[in-house]
């Protein structure tokens, strides 16, 4: 219970740095990012400056000559509300904005990773018991490949060569958009259809870094005296794998998803924008190359908020499973 | 006779530790201990695994200071509390107090090799000049812990060597600075058993050299007979002393119930003769936790001649035909 | 004199052959030290040897390989090869930097942490568990906007201290673990007695229990920071830097739409050069891992 209520506290204080580096990131830019939005108002819509002051001071919840402490903490309370600032591109709520295309990049993400760690434990328990054997050192090799190779050019490559050059998979879009979206089959299969390159590149280029920690997991489990036991007291050779090594060397897997999981969200801008799909990563690309500093801002903040929350959904999980956890064994003491 | 080179005064040793509710919760490990060693003596401790001797053995070489209670080392003619000594005092105490622990595989670092591990402490002290100096001192040490050609082991690290080898290269380590002091924790008991001889004797060998003062812990009695066979046995119970006395004394007539259960417990070769002797008669099998002692005399939930008053009031050492014991039953 | 050769001859064949024998026994770590070699030499030698011309030369687009172009030539007629040769430099810089600043923070604080204990290893693990659950490349994507906004020049140090940020937790993490582990081990308990001191400590016996996880996270910090620098590049987010292999990835992107087939080494010379690099350094980082273990070793 304690260490749930601990992770809990570390998960709501990560979230609370990121919001504070974010404000002061604004704040301390040089040529203050005020200005900068007055400027661009001006320029942009034909303001005059005092109109445009106005404007972004309305849009941008700021009081001018207001101490920077009370404005940090409109700002929090701000973002509590909802208020997450307006993307200047656009005009419309960044918040709006990104939660269009968070189901996107969360369906992605979420599908990519729950198969690239499947195949990863599979395969890491399978060269566990094969090690030392020509295939294990193949599917290693394999699982190093994987693991060294960066997603955004394995995207590419896959766009390159199976959309565009030899056009088998649709080149953009998360959808075909001449089909009405609903729950309808041909709907379904379109989605399915266009997300499976990107999936693709998630998956072979994450299994590997799974794969490789299940292995030696793995083999630290085989290793121990209970395995032994389990072995001596005659158990299926399958079911030794299952319950006894299998569920022991997974645990300690749970501690790198989220650094797996924010590495595919950054994978993501990229993926995103060579395939067109209209996830957070897309808008946060598009985002870059307008400098549209509110909407980066709160991309960031919706990516890492949803990092942190899986990473302690999966924190729960590991402590349901792992009864040592429950003891507060592994924190403090 | 020669004086005591280092006395415990009501040592008391209070760790607080951290349960799963988030409580804390105290542990006595040691409770109001008075003790001495004499220069060139042995006290051996005797004790069940957890009755806080190796904690005792960490409070007396000054590697962890005690909640309450003095330790008093003899430095410059005088006794002096190791918790209160000059910068140039305390370099003179940390010279003359060494251990050696329990599991030879952990005694020198996996990662260095055994020349590496040596020669610090030689510089350290400036015993040598130099490295090459260094180097041959080590070459000697390893001699005389009987590690020959000593440069054969040089270049080798822990996980290329024995047990056996390994515990000599830690007894060489802690002769190395010329201590007066030796605290030996379980030394022997994670090596074969048929290693366990020649390494006490070594360990005597040396100590008869040197005129070391060793307090050498172990859970086994009969270990701690045979090394400290003209010396003393201090038997632990819990945090506390029980009975301290000479070897023999203690083992052919011991005096505290605890300590005739330890020894009943001694296996005896001969199954005849196994079969007359008294078994000792104990309430409870059970050792009692540290985190809840029970009242009084901590013995009582097994003591077979408990009565009302161990339940209440702990009992305090008393002299009883020249040894110190401490029950409530025994000398009335 | 003497005595000095055999002090030399004794370090050569401590740090030199012995973990060159143990890498020869591991094809892989082989593989991925000689091709790391190679990309040094390359990116050292090579520039001098291949001159780099970015005038473009339209008549020559999307060329596929010949005697003139071993790689072929870009969307403007260049010569591919000439730009993967001095593209190398500022990459494998970037990622030496960025992997010992990150192996020099992440060990430093793993230490403190692990031997000074108490209330400053509760808040420096809080620190280290925020910095491993904050997703590094967007925190990255913002600090290069804001950087390239602040006007501070960036170059590959700033580039290289900036990646470090996103990346020294989790080598600090491992480095505390290790140190909580050792700081209890009886050995140390001996040197405390020997009056060793606590540097002595840190230096002759925690460091070397910890030399496999900084090897090899000088290696992995070097692969994120890879993956990193030329991904800033290829989007664009970084000033581009002619020949940069982030930056031919940003232009392969940007023309990929209408590449045809023998234009595709554009594609593939960046992007191989990449991988190839990164896997010799996952080779590496596995293969060290068994030279400074000596359990592991095999005689």
């Amino acid at each position: 219970m304690r260490w749930i209520i601990k992770r809990l506290i570390i998960a709501i204080f990560t979230i609370y740095i990121v919001i504070t580096i974010t404000f002061f990131l604004i704040r301390l830019m040089p040529g203050n990012f005020i200005d900068m939005m007055v400027y661009y108002y001006m320029t942009t819509y034909g303001m005059s400056e005092i109109e445009a002051r106005n404007t972004v001071y309305a849009l941008y919840n700021v009081v001018p000559n207001e101490p920077i402490f009370l404005q940090y903490i409109k700002y929090l309370f701000g973002l509590i509300n909802g208020n997450w600032g307006k993307s200047y591109i656009s005009n419309k709520s960044v918040l709006e904005i990104l939660l269009y295309g968070l189901p996107w990049t969360a369906f992605l993400l979420s599908v990519s990773l729950t198969i690239s760690f499947a195949i990863g434990i599979l395969l890491g328990i399978f060269m566990a018991y094969r090690r030392g054997t020509f295939l294990d050192s193949l599917l290693s090799t394999l699982s190093s490949i994987s693991r060294a190779t960066p997603n955004f050019i394995l995207g590419l490559l896959l766009l390159y060569f199976l959309a565009i050059y030899y056009p088998i998979f649709p080149a953009r879009d998360s959808y075909d958009i001449t089909i009405e979206p609903g729950l309808s089959i041909q709907f379904i299969s379109s989605v399915l259809y266009h997300s499976f390159l990107p999936m693709l590149a998630y998956i072979l280029t994450s299994f590997g870094g799974w794969a490789l920690a299940m292995r030696s997991s793995a083999i630290r489990v085989l290793g121990e005296d209970y395995v032994m036991a389990a072995e001596a007291r005659g158990l299926k050779p399958g079911r030794i794998a299952r319950t006894y090594v299998g569920r022991n060397a997974v645990l300690p897997l749970f501690t790198s998803f989220a650094i797996s999981l924010g590495y595919m969200f950054g994978g993501s801008v990229f993926i995103e924008t060579y395939f067109a799909y209209q996830g957070i990563g897309q808008i946060i690309g598009l985002a870059m190359s307008w400098r549209d500093y509110p909407l980066i801002q709160g991309g960031f903040l919706l990516i890492t908020i949803t990092v942190v929350l899986s990473n302690l959904l999966a924190d729960m999980l590991y402590g349901l499973l792992d009864p040592r956890i429950k003891r507060g064994g592994t924190y403090g003491g | 006779m020669s004086k005591p080179l280092i006395k415990l005064e009501n040592v008391s040793m209070v760790f607080e530790i951290h349960t799963m509710f988030g409580e804390k919760k105290k542990i006595k490990a040691v409770e109001d201990v008075s003790l001495e060693i004499k220069e060139n003596d042995i006290l051996a401790l005797v004790g069940e695994s957890g009755c806080g001797k190796s904690t005792l053995g960490r409070i007396m070489l000054g590697l962890l200071k005690p909640t309450s209670g003095k330790v008093l080392y003899y430095i410059n003619g005088k006794y002096r509390d190791i918790w209160s000594l000059s910068k140039k005092e305390y370099k003179i105490f940390r010279r003359h107090a060494q251990l050696i622990p329990q599991n030879p595989y952990t005694t020198i670092n996996p990662m260095r090799s055994v020349i590496s591990a040596l020669i610090p402490p030689f510089l350290h002290y400036k015993i040598a000049r130099n490295k090459e100096e260094a180097r041959k001192m080590v070459a000697e040490h390893l001699k005389m812990v009987g590690l020959v050609p000593p440069e054969d082991f040089f270049n080798r690290y822990s996980c290329r060597l024995s047990g056996g080898q390994l515990q000599r290269i830690a007894i060489a380590r802690a002769i190395s600075v010329k201590p007066k002091f030796i605290v030996a924790d379980e030394a022997v008991s994670m090596l074969d058993a048929s290693l366990r001889i020649e390494i006490l004797d070594l360990l005597l060998r040396i100590r008869e050299e040197y005129g070391l003062a060793v307090l050498f812990i172990t859970h086994d009695l009969a270990i701690a007979r045979y090394f400290a066979r003209k010396n003393k046995i201090a038997i632990m119970y819990l945090g506390n002393i029980v009975e301290i006395g000479n070897t023999e004394d203690i083992i052919k007539n011991p005096l505290h119930p605890y300590t005739k259960a330890l020894i009943m417990s001694v296996p005896i070769p001969d199954p005849d003769i196994a079969r007359k002797r008294e078994l000792p008669k104990l309430r409870s099998l059970e050792v009692p936790s540290l985190m809840n002692p029970p009242s009084g005399c901590k013995f009582h939930t097994r003591c077979s001649l408990a009565t009302e008053i161990c339940e209440k009031q702990a009992p305090i050492l008393r002299n009883i035909n020249g040894r110190l014991v401490a029950c409530h039953k025994i000398g009335d | 004199m003497v005595d000095r050769l055999r002090t030399l001859e004794k370090i050569l064949s401590e740090h030199i052959y012995i973990p060159l024998k143990i890498l020869a026994k591991d094809k892989r770590a082989l593989f991925g030290l000689f091709m790391l070699i190679a990309y040094i030499l390359i990116s050292l030698i090579g520039p001098m040897i291949i001159p780099l011309d970015l005038t473009p030369n339209l008549e020559e687009k999307y060329l596929p390989p010949s005697w003139k172009h071993p790689l072929g030539t870009d969307f403007a007629g260049r010569d591919i090869l000439a730009q993967l040769v001095h593209g190398g430099r500022d990459v494998l810089t970037a990622a030496f930097a960025a992997g010992i600043v990150t192996v020099g923070i992440g060990t430093v604080v793993g230490i403190i942490a692990g031997y000074m204990g108490g209330k400053i290893d509760t808040i420096i693990t809080a620190v280290i568990d925020i910095f491993l659950t904050i997703p590094g490349f967007p925190l990255l994507i913002v600090i290069a906007a804001w950087l390239l906004q602040s006007g501070i020049p960036i170059t590959i140090l700033t580039i290289a201290f900036v990646l470090s940020i996103t990346s020294w937790a989790g080598l600090a993490r491992a480095v505390r673990a290790q140190t909580l582990s050792i700081k209890n081990e009886e050995f140390i308990e001996v040197d405390k007695c020997l009056g060793l001191s606590k540097l002595y400590i840190i230096f002759y016996e925690i460091l070397p229990n910890l030399m496999p996880y900084i090897a090899m996270n000088f290696m992995l910090s070097s692969v994120s920071a890879i993956y990193s620098y030329t991904g800033l590049m290829a989007l664009g987010l970084i000033p581009l830097t002619p020949g940069n292999w982030g930056a031919m990835i940003n232009m392969a992107q940007a023309y990929v739409g209408t590449i045809t087939g023998a234009g595709a080494t554009y594609i593939l010379a960046p992007s191989f050069a990449i991988i190839l690099l990164q896997i010799s350094l996952v080779f590496l980082a596995n293969g060290i891992d068994k030279i400074f273990n000596p359990r592991l070793r095999e005689w």
